[in-house]
């Protein structure tokens, strides 16, 4: 909702001054750390000069030490089992809900595994699939298949049944039904799923990167780590931390360009 | 084009489960070609049962239902049903909902296309194609509703209180502006409705439904020309009578007044 006309530049003149202080508080955290480490207060070791981050930054980024070799690495795994827990996710969701039967036999089994906090199999699925792409796909895939399974259903259920009446009687068949009108009603809650589990998924990678691995930027970050090289192992969350917000806002974007077009702006709650 | 009569013979129906409901009980009930028929009642006295037996949607529990001979046993490609709330989809775009019956009758995308604008033009929102469900008033979403119903070319048309969630200017115009499509190409309609005023405004016959179970109570014709006025001397003694009737059989709404 568009503010009103008279109040436009008072509430600009607020959001300047909400900017111009969290850049303040951001510059004082930054040269405190700084100042810290420099005066000798705080050990390198422990707390990395921001300036030295940023060159490690600019390091790994001008390609130092295979770093666009590792980010592939992380890429692929991410997406592989990501782009398979989504298929699975959603075919498996579809079926549950529109098989009551299906749902009410596999529904203990699902909730059992759901439950598995999914860190604790890693080290297992090492023994099992050792250190490569495969053992990765499947964390990723395990860390984010069931709650996009839980989302399909309750998106399923949340078709309505004047919309599914509207479709009876232009006699729509059963495959019609599903594909244009309970997929639709789905899809955002199959999103807010999409969403939250993109974030899940790198985890995933990074995390099995950091247990069991010869490349990927979890690779990196442990190894940077272990080697006592604080600036360096920073550098690696700030990048790791940029693919994470770049995959959220892809799925945002394609959420709000193509599959959630109808939907409108966000309303304002006061 | 022509429309086609209904029969509906000894139709009752009953909801199973805990606390049975005896919805409706030995309707008998003929619709000639081409005639408007409304279906007048409180709310609760089965009249959306009846029509979506009728429409094929819901099975009665006895009795059967015939459109031109044919006994409506699922929804069938002569019937158009508009529902109460027009239950647009709300992903799709105005056009796309008033194509739906053709897209999932197969139809190629271009013909339907062409068909819905058409329509969209008949109710009167030659220009809403492209927009969105939201962004339309309601009684607009209503003339999409019925756009929608009317693309496929049925030759009946079932319509449940389409008129009820609008505000009362907007009814006006919407029942003038039924009358004019049902006057350039007349086709048999049963029209629901708990309003005395419409049901009079717009009926060639009414029926009075009244509830527990779901009964035809009486019928009238009504046999003024259109477009009427509520002020018609005829048309007054006629809403006198629905009244009376509506206290005699018990059926009165406590929040319904005489206007
Ligand atoms: N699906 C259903 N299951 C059980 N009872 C129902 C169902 N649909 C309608 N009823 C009951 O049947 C009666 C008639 O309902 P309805 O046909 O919707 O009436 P109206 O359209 O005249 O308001 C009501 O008592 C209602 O509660
Ligand atoms: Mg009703």
């Amino acid at each position: 909702m568009p503010t009103s006309r008279t109040d436009a530049p008072a509430a600009r003149r607020r959001r300047a001054g909400l900017v111009l202080g969290q850049v303040a508080l951001l510059a004082g955290v930054l040269a405190l750390c700084e100042a810290l480490v420099r005066g000798n207060v705080v050990s390198s070791l422990y707390l990395p000069a921001p300036t030295d981050v940023l060159d490690e930054v600019v390091l790994l980024l001008s390609g130092d030490n295979g770093f666009y070799g590792n980010l592939a690495v992380t890429l692929q795994e991410f997406l592989t089992g990501y782009l398979l827990a989504v298929a699975a996710g959603i075919l498996f969701g579809l079926f549950l809900a529109l098989v009551p039967l299906a749902e009410a036999f596999f529904r203990p089994f699902l909730a059992a595994l759901m439950a598995v906090p999914k860190v604790t199999v890693i080290p297992l699925l090492t023994l099992w699939f050792g250190l490569g792409l495969g053992h990765k796909v499947i964390i990723v895939f395990l860390f984010c298949f069931f709650p996009i399974v839980y989302n399909t259903i309750a998106g399923v259920k949340q078709t309505s049944a004047d919309h599914l009446k509207v479709a009876r009687s232009f006699r729509a068949s059963r495959f019609q039904v599903i594909t244009k009108v309970v997929l639709p009603s789905a899809v955002p809650t199959i999103f807010a799923a999409l969403r939250v589990e993109a974030a899940a998924a790198l985890v995933g990678a990074i995390f099995g990167e950091m247990v069991a691995s010869k490349a990927g930027l979890g690779n990196g970050l442990t190894e940077a780590t272990s080697l006592y090289d604080t600036p360096r192992a920073f550098a690696f969350i700030i990048l790791i931390t940029l693919v994470s917000v770049a995959s959220v806002t892809v799925i945002d974007q394609l959420e709000k360009r193509v599959f959630l077009k109808w939907r409108p702006r966000q309303t304002r709650l006061r | 084009m022509n429309g086609q009569g209904f029969t509906v013979t000894g139709v009752s129906k009953t909801y199973g489960g805990a606390g049975e409901v005896r919805a409706l009980d030995g309707i008998d009930l003929t619709v000639g070609e081409g005639e408007f028929v409304v279906l007048l009642g409180r709310s609760g006295c089965g009249k959306s049962t009846l029509l979506e037996i009728m429409a094929g949607l819901q099975r009665p529990t006895t009795g059967t239902v015939r459109l031109g001979g044919r006994e409506i046993t699922e929804p069938d490609e002569r019937i158009g049903v508009v529902f109460q709330d027009p239950s647009l989809y709300p992903w799709r775009t105005v056009g796309r909902n008033v194509e739906l019956g053709l897209e999932l009758a197969g139809l190629p995308k271009g013909r339907r296309r062409a068909v819905a604008q058409e329509h969209l033009e008949l109710v009167g929102l030659p220009d809403a194609g492209n927009k969105y469900p939201r962004q339309l008033s309601g009684g607009m979403r209503q003339r999409v509703g019925i756009a929608r119903a009317l693309a496929t070319r049925p030759d009946v048309l079932l319509m449940d209180e389409p008129f009820g969630a609008v505000d009362h200017l907007t009814r006006l115009q919407l029942q003038h502006d039924l009358l004019r499509l049902w006057a350039e190409d007349t086709r048999t309609v049963v029209f629901v409705t708990h309003d005395v005023a419409e049901a009079i405004v717009l009926a060639d016959r009414i029926v009075l439904l009244t509830p527990g179970p779901g009964r035809i109570a009486r019928t009238w014709d009504v046999p003024r020309p259109r477009p009427r006025t509520l002020g018609d001397p005829g048309l007054t003694a006629l809403r006198e009578e629905i009244y009376a009737q509506l206290e005699d059989t018990g059926t009165w709404e406590k929040e319904g007044q005489p206007r």
